[in-house]
């Protein structure tokens, strides 16, 4: 007999809720997007005492408003697709915040069983938590957990099926001021003929709440509720002096508050402990910018020269191919297209994935998770406020260095809609390996240092202009910091290394087919004979106002698939890679300029039709390329009068 | 709630000193898109009546970080100046 369950993750961010999903179901799991969102979805199936179990790992979220997509899409899924279980992951550090969140799962009448995870580092805090107690409290089981080292799991997961087996067992609910309770009771009333996917008593907490969301869907169902609602909220608001959403989040994080001081005995230990340390040292003014100066200057040379290493070897190695290639296609047209076309292709994408993709998520993750990330974004705040963005936008911007693609996808920590196009925007700028490769091989080779360094500093300037710019250009208010910074801790490194592997796989799925129909259309492109007039025709731009060879014009379309093979290909097409013999050292700095702004490359254009569609991403693309060849042609009119 | 009705003077967040404690009395962050904020804020546990200590500010007018409800949160300044505490004496 075969039995299907169906069983949820729930719980705030960072409670090492993806850690026990990782350890619940191994290498069987599949992350996609929720349907039609841009919310992370992470499904994965374990079989257990003759059940199969589908586990979905839901957005580590902080409360069941409205107040971002996360929320909104866990608070749905709930409520529509009705798991057997919801599994409440509880940091047993924060006890009150995270039960804060457990109360409205509760409202949500969801039959649920508790983690109590990370007890170990509670009790490094000196606080100890009594089990059975807060068992009781809150009428629901609890099994405290330590999810980095599996402890506890199993027993978790044991409960959870018991507690499915003996059936639907009601759980203590939040009891509310008299006042309040009184107006939930009125609403309940009113809706005990409507068939609504809330239970009535969470339909009626939150039409007093007034959530725009539920609002939405009873005024299909029965309008003439609202007003009462409104009108009901509003008396509240008058007896207490605050609107009815404040007094009702009071209310409840008063009742989480009660319930933890019961269950838990402070006992804080006399000397701080290192992750106290260590939260001391690295958000200091001073030593915190110290070392995040000193983690990115570590973070960036270690991964350039590990990337520069492996993608050599790794060319050297593809290309060994060719001659194989030539000789089962041949050296005409189809062998042509067959390896210049699809494995150049091919090996431009594996030489990016493997050295710099991969080592640059990893040390990502390991950073986001031991919370080092969430320091990065305290400190660079303010800085990130000047182009009207919060310090969380500083992580993309800094990995867009590393490569845009990743960036963009990673603009997805922002809250709103409008933060996550502004910091992709602003990251499309940022140079990333394959300009650096530009940068240092063309300038920084043959002008010396200090020119690139005035590149990536005037690159600087132009992200900050540019971004002051959009901020004021795209409506919409600009948001601020809310963010907690947890408790360092070792992070886990099964989790990290599976984050990875999602991310790299993401990255494959979208960015190699454009890289490879992009590399083959080109060869199409060169060996019917196109290139040389399209040259022709680009030349009143990059003749005439750029002062650039007319061959340039062909590399910085080959650009647009890979930065660098502007580079490599204007190597190839002048017949020599000592540029200093074919270009001046003003065309030199235009060209590089040119490359470094003109277009995000065609991956990158990929993620942002994605998570932004086309009409933003062609905007993004024109723009910029506008942008470059305008900043490129005053550039090499300001720099023919001086050098 | 307990609330001290004794009308001390209400300093908005970021006049409170490194180790210094108030208690929330009210944010103030707009309509629209601010109220968004000020339910996000009291989601966090910033709820009226809940006591607050801030633990540092970030240099040139950054964010600061505080401890409430056991956890640790930081607070983009902008955001900080529109939540309104009752200075506590130490």
């Amino acid at each position: 007999m075969k039995k299907k369950l169906l069983i949820a993750l729930a719980g705030n961010a960072n409670v090492g809720k993806s850690v026990i999903f990782n350890y619940l179901t191994g290498l069987h799991q599949h992350i996609g997007n929720w349907p039609g969102k841009t919310v992370e979805r992470a499904e994965g199936t374990l079989q257990f005492k003759g059940y199969t179990i589908d586990i979905i790992d839901l957005p580590g979220i902080y409360s069941l408003s409205t107040y971002s997509l996360e929320e909104l899409v866990s608070r749905k899924y709930i409520a529509v697709e009705r798991p057997d279980m919801v599994i409440n992951v509880v940091d047993a550090s924060v006890l009150e915040r995270n039960l804060f969140f457990t109360l409205q799962l509760m409202e949500l009448e969801t039959p649920m069983v508790i983690a109590l995870n990370q007890i170990d580092m509670a009790k490094g805090k000196g606080i100890q938590i009594d089990i059975d107690s807060l068992e009781q409290l809150l009428g629901v089981p609890v099994i405290p957990t330590v999810a980095i080292k599996g402890v506890g799991i199993d027993k978790l997961l044991e409960k959870a099926i018991e507690t499915i087996e003996k059936g639907p067992a009601k759980h203590g609910q939040v009891m509310y001021g008299e006042e309040v309770e009184e107006k939930i009771g009125v609403l309940v009333e009113k809706m005990k003929n409507v068939q609504f996917m809330y239970p009535p008593r969470y339909a009626a907490i939150k039409l007093l709440e007034g959530d725009e969301d539920i609002e939405r869907e009873i005024e299909r169902l029965s309008p003439e509720i609202i007003p009462l609602a409104k009108k009901l909220a509003g008396e509240i608001a008058k007896l207490h002096g605050h609107g009815c959403s404040t007094v009702i989040t009071s209310e409840r994080y008063e009742a989480a508050g009660c319930i933890a001081r019961g269950a838990q005995k402070l006992v804080p230990p006399i000397k701080p402990t290192l992750a106290e340390k260590l939260h001391n040292f690295t958000t200091h003014k001073i030593t915190g910018y110290l070392m995040l100066a000193f983690s990115l200057l570590l973070i960036f040379s270690s991964i350039f020269a590990f990337g520069d290493f492996t993608s050599g070897l790794l060319s050297t190695l593809l290309y060994g191919l060719e001659p194989f290639f030539a000789s089962v296609f041949g050296t005409g047209i189809v062998g042509t297209l067959v390896w210049g076309g699809v494995m150049e292709g091919i090996i431009a994408g594996v030489t990016i994935v493997l050295p710099y993709i991969i080592p640059f998520y990893i040390i990502l993750y390991f950073l986001e998770n031991s919370g080092y990330l969430s320091r990065i974004a305290f400190l660079m705040d303010n800085v990130m406020h000047k182009i009207g963005l919060h310090g969380k936008a500083f992580i993309p911007m800094m990995l867009g260095f590393g490569c845009n693609v990743p960036a963009c996808l990673g603009c997805r920590i922002m809250e709103t809609q409008r933060e996550r196009l502004l910091a992709a925007f602003v990251t499309t700028l940022v140079p990333c390996a394959a300009t650096t490769v530009i940068i240092l091989g063309l300038v920084g080779k043959f002008l010396g240092i200090q020119w690139a360094l005035a590149l990536y500093l005037f690159n600087l300037l132009i992200i900050f202009a540019i971004g002051r710019l959009a901020f004021r250009v795209v409506p919409g208010e600009s948001t601020a910091l809310i963010m907690e910074m947890h408790d360092y801790r070792w992070p886990h490194m099964k989790t990290i290394l599976k984050q990875t592997w999602f991310r790299v796989a993401e990255f494959i799925k979208i960015a190699f087919p454009l890289i490879i129909v992009g590399s083959f259309v080109l060869k199409l492109a060169e060996v019917s004979g196109v290139l040389d007039p399209l040259a022709g025709v680009l030349s009143p731009v990059t003749v005439v106002w750029l002062g650039l060879p007319a061959i340039t014009g062909i590399t910085l379309i080959f650009g647009v698939l890979r930065k660098e093979l502007s580079l490599v290909m204007l190597g190839a097409l002048l017949g020599t890679t000592n540029f200093a013999l074919v270009l001046t050292p003003v065309q030199m700095i235009v060209f590089t300029l040119v490359a470094m702004l003109y277009i995000p490359c065609i991956a990158t254009i990929g993620v942002l039709i994605k998570d932004f569609g086309w009409k933003k991403s062609l905007f993004i693309t024109v723009f910029e390329i506008t942008f470059a060849v305008l900043v490129g042609g005053i550039v090499f009119r300001l720099l023919t009068l001086f050098m | 709630m307990e609330r001290k009705n004794t009308k001390k003077s209400e300093v908005a967040l970021t006049a409170l000193k490194k180790g210094e404690n108030g208690t929330v009395s009210s944010i103030k962050t707009g309509h629209g898109q601010g109220s968004i904020f000020e339910k996000r804020l009291m989601d966090m546990g910033l709820t009226p009546g809940i006591q607050v200590s801030v633990v540092k500010s970030a240099p040139f007018h950054g964010p600061i970080e505080i401890r409430v409800r056991g956890s640790r949160l930081a607070l983009g300044r902008g955001m900080a100046e529109r939540i309104f505490v009752e200075k506590e004496k130490k």
